[in-house]
């Protein structure tokens, strides 16, 4: 079942256009990682989808209900933790989660037992008691997520949830997440800058960037699909001008001079083009001091597939 | 589950954040320190205070001053929601929750209505030994504060809700909503009657709307409802409706 469509969806702003003719669906009982550089169009299609504001043109549909005529009921179903901080700043940690249950219209009952649940998960005992206000950014962020979970959704919106988080509660959170999908259906859409973590967590990917998306895929098909290049470094102690000369022949490679000198190699036969260079390096009587290949990741593709759209 | 109006449930988040022991302790501390110090002080200045058929002791007319002053004071919690709300990420989450900004709004007025409903309660009471001589307590009386406290609210919260809704800086919010609210409270007949005073302050007085709230209350209290009160009645009601209407408008096109 498709949790999220958008068709032509466009959002302008005076003369700019922060989102441009995206089309998108998404199936249930996903995460669905959403990257793109800053000013990329981001966080303003969260504002759309979660109908905070409205398009220029296009439509949306989500959960089902067509945006512009069912804001609230959609709203009812979901939940969303933008991307700046929102807290109250009088309330302690605790009554901040009990309150925002109290104002989903949970039973009292259960926002108590729910409060207990997320405090231990996220690992709020020791701030419990603290005032918002006094909290760490990374402490108020953790609140502000396990917030979100006192009520019940189909679908959350995450922007960037892991602003401030150590890598242990960034960790933490993200098993949490992973484990909320796997047992009760939930959708997640989830933006972030951290690539590993959108590696880790996600089942799908789009990646955006001047209001266009640019691909959509699992993160392996994206590998599969961009990232047939290797990168081959090797760290050699000197350069000659024979040695310039001779690899000035071999289109794939590249000298870098700072902050050692080492030839890099792009290729999508980067094996054969070792060899070669290696065979100069040998007639060139260059010592090679290290070599190392660096394995496609997301941040790898993500960086080509962004400038290659730019 | 039972399903609580989203209203009341904004409602009840208002009360928890804004209401703390600070703030209950300024509310009544305050108007204390006017009627019992203020007051008495200034008896030997002001001997009597005319009003409709009746002179009032200084004391007595201040304390029932003071009633419509604590109103609009507890007001600036209107203000005060809506400004730390923006500020703090808390309206656009609520916005993204089960709310429309008619409940937004709606509960805002509410809140500052129970407040000031409380206030002008607590004053009647703590001010009652003050003006206990010359006092005609009747249904009217207690309508008349009703009608005070609710009006009065929505009048002055809106104009909080205003100035809230254009401002971002904290400095410049408090400055203002001071300035406004101080203007407000002196240049009005919560303190000092109209009667005596030069002719362009007595005009200021009665463009400021804190006067009429004044008046309507201090006729309650005193049984003093004239045709000139139902005239100050009306023009509030008309004043706060203008004055709602804006600050919703405002409120509905803030930009996410």
């Amino acid at each position: 079942m498709l949790c999220i469509e958008t068709r032509n969806l466009t959002k302008k702003y005076a003369s700019t256009v922060a989102v441009d003719g995206v089309d998108l669906q998404i199936e249930s009982g996903q995460v669905f990682g959403f990257l793109g550089p800053n000013g990329a169009g981001k966080s303003t299609i969260i504002k759309l989808l979660t109908t905070l504001i409205s398009p220029s043109n296009g439509k949306i549909s989500v959960l089902g209900m067509d945006s512009a005529k069912h804001p609230l009921e959609i709203r009812k179903k979901i939940g969303v933790v933008l991307q700046q901080p929102s807290y109250e700043p009088t309330l302690s940690a605790e009554k901040s989660l009990e309150k925002y249950g109290m104002m989903w219209n949970i039973d009292k009952k259960i926002r108590k037992k729910r409060t207990e649940e997320l405090i231990s998960a996220f690992g709020l005992e020791e701030i419990r008691k603290k005032k918002m206000d006094d909290l760490s950014i990374g402490q108020r962020r953790r609140v502000q997520v396990a917030r979100e979970f006192m009520h019940d959704m189909e679908l959350l919106f995450l922007d960037e949830p892991t602003v401030g988080l150590d890598p242990a509660a960034r960790r933490k959170l993200l098993d949490f997440l992973r484990e909320q999908v796997k047992n009760s259906g939930l959708t997640i859409f989830y933006t972030t800058h951290v690539l590993s973590e959108a590696e880790y967590l996600c089942d799908n990917i789009a990646i955006i960037n001047n209001g266009k998306i640019i691909a959509v895929d699992s993160p392996s098909e994206l590998k599969n699909r961009f990232g047939h290049e290797k990168t081959i470094k090797i760290h050699i102690s000197k350069v000659s001008e024979e040695l310039k000369s001779k690899l000035s022949e071999i289109r794939e490679c590249q000298i870098k001079l700072e902050p050692e000198p080492t030839v890099i190699i792009n290729s999508t036969k980067s094996e054969i083009v070792l060899m070669n260079i290696l065979k100069i390096l040998n007639e060139t009587e260059t010592k090679i001091n290290d070599l190392s290949a660096i394995p496609t990741n997301l941040e790898e593709i993500f960086l080509k597939i962004v400038g290659d759209s730019n | 589950m039972i399903q609580i109006n989203p209203i009341i449930r904004l409602v009840n988040r208002n009360l928890t954040i804004s209401i703390n022991p600070g703030f209950i302790i300024w509310q009544i501390l305050f108007p204390l320190i006017y009627i019992f110090i203020a007051g008495f002080a200034y008896t030997a200045l002001i001997d009597s205070v005319p009003f409709g058929g009746k002179n009032l002791d200084y004391p007595a007319f201040l304390a029932s001053g003071m009633i419509g002053f604590n109103i609009m004071n507890s007001t600036l919690i209107s203000g005060i929601i809506i400004w730390n709300d923006r500020r703090h990420g808390m309206f656009e989450q609520i916005m993204s929750g089960p709310f429309t900004r008619t409940h937004y709004i709606l509960s805002n007025i509410v809140t500052i209505a129970i407040i000031g409903l409380f206030s002008a309660a607590l004053i009647t009471a703590v001010g009652y030994p003050v003006f206990f001589n010359s006092v005609e307590f009747s249904i009217v009386t207690i309508l008349l504060i009703i009608f005070g406290s609710v009006v009065g609210a929505i009048l002055f919260g809106s104009i909080a809700s205003i100035i809230s809704t254009k401002l971002r800086s904290s400095e410049g919010f408090n400055v203002i909503i001071n300035t406004v609210f101080l203007f407000c409270a002196f240049a009005s007949t919560a303190f000092y009657p109209v009667q005596g005073a030069p002719q362009p302050l007595a005009t200021i007085f009665y463009l400021n709307p804190l006067s009429y709230l004044v008046d309507i209350i201090r006729a309650g209290i005193f049984g003093q409802v004239t045709d000139f009160v139902i005239t100050e009645m009306l023009l509030l009601i008309a004043l706060a409706a203008i004055l709602f209407v804006i600050a919703t408008k405002l409120l509905t096109k803030l930009d996410f």
